[in-house]
């Protein structure tokens, strides 16, 4: 079961690469290199995929696995032990990870939720656009009409019932500055109703 | 959090990870940092290997934590203050406690040991079901490998005496001597990535950021800090009244929806934003979900369309999909204390945005723009210099972003023993400068409390907090500043002193924003909020030393009117929380197990991300329930077979038994990560198609029972009642 799917996704993700760069690249070039990192994440799952993913290397990769890539770091979204992770980048995709052998806290070990971090971006589960539910149904929306619709709906209920109808729950998830703007923006909405995970 | 930062200043984890490597035991209460934290092991299993440390773990359930211990105790859920206190009293009762430091560093020491005297080893096997003979021998260990570090997570906290279990643990770390030194302290291991820089921010509806609280002062602080004029900030609020009252949590916000305990604010809840944040890890997930249905409006504002998009049903309801963290950048603080500069890897995919991006385009529509993003221009960097220029009193001010950008580019430099770069562009400095970080010169507090370090060097006494003096109830009347001879090397006072004010007219250190006071304070070799005890004694908390209490849902009915719990709330963060009127003895008759829950290495919170993970839903696919072979042959449920947990308040799931010994006769566990089924119902049509996760299954937080801390309202979901079937 676990195999079908990972085929599928493979077969889907060209498309979504394509899609989402905010680089003009060659599509096929996208696909080869979603395949490489396909290929060998699932090697290392111990799980198998069928020949028509894996290629032959040409002459500028045997030399090296991702010309004209850089290496980002960063740091692991999973848990507060803040492990470090090298992040392969080339022509803006994320292509590959690495773990951190020099980081001081990590060390370079990685459990399965940081060895798996570069699905939080590839995954084809993501959302891809804003949508609102009509009649029962998932409908795509433009950015401007969700936060237009959104944005008023709150207004509205502010006025009627006042600025403590609203509830903000908040996120442990985002970066100081973004858990910093989600609080100043309950104290500037006019309501101490705002929380997040560290309650629970 | 809350019992920590009364006992001596802040609410954190006190050492680091890394430190452990020093510590010569390792005891660790209610976390199982093997699937939680797995990569903090290796410091761990240094410790234990290395310096041959006891590594004690204290736990229900036999965790793959557990697993790697030297010492394993079975405790029964919602003990562990018995417990704790059971270890201060025998340690006391035999004189292995540190005297000196007791002497100069420690108040309410005597009226804190007359309450632990309850606590005989006897007493305690009655109550924790821990053998005394196992009370004596533990006890013996933490006094004779000094010193020890105590780690503990939510198994410790999420329960109605969470705070005071979190306090016992403190006061053990106080009794034993253990604190300010390198491999002693309380390293509280906390769980999202960005829990500690979030709770420093105070996403949290009693405070505004870094712990100013939501009094006139707080306002006032943080008008200045914004450029705003603080009788515009009043204007927006209902209330002069509301501006001050606390808001609701997390954890029971929903009860301002389908107000089923009295509410105390004049509107109900109308509308809900989720920004980051599961949904089905609140306990009482079904009556949650009920107020979903009720609400006007849900916005959903995240990566993935989480449980809270299955769960709503009405066309109330908005996917706002924003990018991951690894497609924007920001600081990030480890539980470490430790500010680490996530950059950003790549755009945002497909058509999400990032979270500033949102944040700017709904304050727009909102007409405040102006007035907030008066001090940034530059997004991230001018939120963090913002943020840096208010948070004084938690030492902010000094981790500018290109400080924290040139230690996470340079992380190579800092060593792993004491986490100091050697040489290198951040030489003598502590890695992400753990706060506080007092100057833009100041190299991070690696070690809260340490008075071997210069305060410019790292070092710390305790924080002067709760006044200069106190009389307890017996009439002894105590100075809470230092001992004579307790200050940090170079201190020009030679002793205890207060907090620092006035140097600037009208304002203290937390208040002065052009921050005079911190340099004038640091320059005279001395701590910003002065050096005083830490406490015993919490005369501001119900219980003011740590007692048991048994859980609202106790299996243990013999023990309620011996050991009851608090009179109710009537107003606890804007709703009624019953506490005495909650605890029924007969309820273990038709609910005579006990629930727990936890988590898996392969999953995280909500389980949002890592079940629409391909790799980790290939690993870890299947909701289960741990039950143990007796209870399970007994039953007639054999493993891998469906059952019925159910909960008093008549929230059920089927799930997979899982039949281990993991678990005693009376304990079921299940993981908190699954969503996307309800009831037995499954809700995975109700996801935008091609978006339901790999793998769905119930949340085990339908399961989880009424109940909530005291004092942070944090919910009570490791000492519920359950009810099991074979389905």
């Amino acid at each position: 079961m676990a195999s079908r799917k990972i085929t599928k996704a493979g077969g889907s993700e060209g498309r979504g690469v394509a899609t989402t760069s905010k680089f003009t690249i060659n599509p096929r070039v996208a696909r080869r290199s979603f395949m490489k990192i396909a290929a060998a994440t699932a090697a290392l799952a111990g799980m198998s995929l069928g020949p028509k993913v894996v290629h032959e290397l040409n002459a500028q990769e045997k030399k090296e696995a991702y010309p004209g890539s850089k290496m980002v770091r960063t740091v692991c979204t999973h848990c507060a032990v803040g492990c470090g992770i090298k992040a392969q980048v080339q022509n803006g995709l994320w292509v590959r990870q690495e773990v951190a052998s020099d980081h001081p806290v990590s060390r370079g070990g990685h459990c399965c939720k940081g060895a798996g971090a570069i699905d939080m971006v590839t995954s084809e589960k993501r959302l891809t656009s804003p949508m609102k539910r009509v009649n029962g149904k998932w409908q795509k929306i433009s950015w401007e009409q969700a936060l237009d619709e959104v944005c008023g709906k709150l207004l509205d209920i502010r006025k009627k019932d006042g600025p403590d109808a609203v509830h903000w729950n908040g996120s442990a998830k985002v970066s100081n500055e973004m858990a910093y703007l989600q609080r100043k923006l309950a104290a500037f909405w006019g309501t101490n109703n705002i929380d997040h995970q560290a309650r629970i | 959090m809350a019992g920590v930062a009364n006992t001596w200043g802040y609410g954190a984890m006190t050492n680091s990870m890394n430190d452990i490597r020093h510590s010569k035991l390792v005891f660790m209460l209610g976390s199982n940092a093997a699937e939680a934290h797995p990569v903090a092991m290796q410091h761990i299993l240094y410790a234990k290997e290395v310096n041959n440390a006891p590594l004690i773990v204290v736990d229900p359930r036999f965790t793959k934590l557990a697993a790697k211990a030297t010492d394993y105790v079975r405790i029964r859920p919602g003990t562990d203050t018995a417990f704790v206190m059971g270890l201060v009293n025998e340690i006391v009762t035999n004189g292995w406690h540190d005297k000196d430091f007791i002497r100069k560093r420690v108040a309410g020491f005597p009226e804190m040991c007359e309450i632990a005297k309850h606590y005989t080893p006897e007493v305690v096997e009655d109550i924790t079901g821990i053998p005394a003979s196992e009370v004596k021998r533990i006890a013996k260990l933490l006094a004779t490998h000094r010193p020890g570090t105590v780690v503990w997570c939510m198994g410790a906290t999420q329960h109605s005496i969470g705070s005071s279990n979190t306090r016992a643990l403190c006061i053990l770390q106080l009794v034993l001597g253990n604190m300010g030194v390198s491999g002693g302290g309380t390293n509280i291991f906390r769980g999202h990535d960005n829990v500690q820089g979030a709770t420093d921010m105070c996403v949290l509806s009693h405070s505004l950021p870094a712990y100013y609280g939501i009094k006139d002062g707080s306002w006032k602080h943080w008008c200045r800090v914004w450029d705003v004029d603080y009788e515009w900030m009043k204007s927006r609020f209902h209330s002069k009244e509301y501006m001050n009252k606390k808001g609701f949590t997390l954890a029971r916000w929903y009860q301002g929806v389908i107000q089923e305990d009295k509410i105390s604010q004049y509107t109900p809840i109308k509308a809900v934003v989720f920004w980051g944040c599961a949904s089905n890890s609140q306990s009482q997930y079904h009556k949650l979900k009920k107020a979903l249905d009720k609400l006007d409006l849900v916005v959903i504002i995240d990566p993935f369309p989480t449980m809270t998009a299955a769960a709503c049903e009405k066309d109330n309801v908005y996917l706002l999909p924003s990018s991951s963290q690894y497609e924007t950048e920001g600081s990030v603080t480890s539980s470490s204390r430790q500010i680490q500069w996530r950059f950003k890897v790549v755009d945002p995919v497909h058509d999400s945005r990032d979270d500033y991006w949102i944040m700017g385009q709904m304050v727009k529509r909102f007409g405040f723009h102006d007035k907030f993003y008066k001090n940034i221009k530059k997004v991230p960097d001018d939120i963090t210099r913002e943020l840096c220029k208010g948070s004084l009193t938690i030492g902010y001010n000094g981790a500018l972003p290109e400080r924290i950008k040139k230690h996470t580019l340079h992380w190579e430099t800092f060593d792993v023993d004491s986490l100091q770069a050697k040489g290198g562009p951040c030489d003598g400095e502590y890695y992400g400068l753990p706060w506080p970080c007092w100057t833009e010169t100041h190299p991070g507090t690696p070690i809260l409390y340490d008075i071997s370090k210069p305060v410019a060097k790292g070092g710390l006494p305790f924080r002067a907090r709760f006044g200069t003096e106190h009389t307890y109830w017996n009439g002894r009347k105590e100075n809470l500043l230092a001992a004579p001879g307790v200050y940090n090397p170079g201190s020009q006072v030679k002793g205890g002193y207060p907090e620092f004010k006035d140097i600037v007219p009208g304002t203290n250190w937390k208040t002065d924003l052009s921050q005079k006071t911190i340099k004038v304070a640091i320059s005279r070799g001395m701590a910003p909020f002065g050096n005083a005890r830490a406490r015993c004694v919490c005369w501001n908390f119900p219980d003011q030393v740590p007692v048991h209490r048994e859980p609202l849902h106790s299996p243990r009915p013999d023990l309620i009117a011996k050991y009851p719990t608090y009179p109710d709330k009537k107003e606890q963060y804007r709703v009624y929380t019953r506490f005495k009127s909650e605890q029924k003895p007969e309820l273990v008759k038709n609910f005579p197990y006990v629930l727990i829950t936890g988590r898996m290495v392969e999953h995280m919170g909500g389980g949002a991300e890592t079940r629409s993970n391909k790799y980790l839903a290939e690993l870890a696919p299947k909701m289960y329930a741990e039950i143990s072979t007796r209870l399970a042959n007994n039953l007639g449920i054999r493993d891998g077979d469906m059952m019925w947990i159910e909960s008093p308040e008549q929230g059920k799931v089927k799930v997979m038994a899982r039949v281990t010994d993991r678990v005693d006769d009376k304990t079921i566990f299940m993981p908190f990560h699954f969503g996307g089924m309800f009831m037995g119902q499954d809700l995975s049509g109700n996801y935008p198609k091609g978006h339901e996760p790999y793998c769905i299954g119930e949340p085990a937080n339908i399961c989880t029972n009424y109940g909530y801390d005291i004092v942070t309202q944090i919910q009570g979901t490791k000492e519920g009642l359950c009810q099991v079937k074979k389905a």
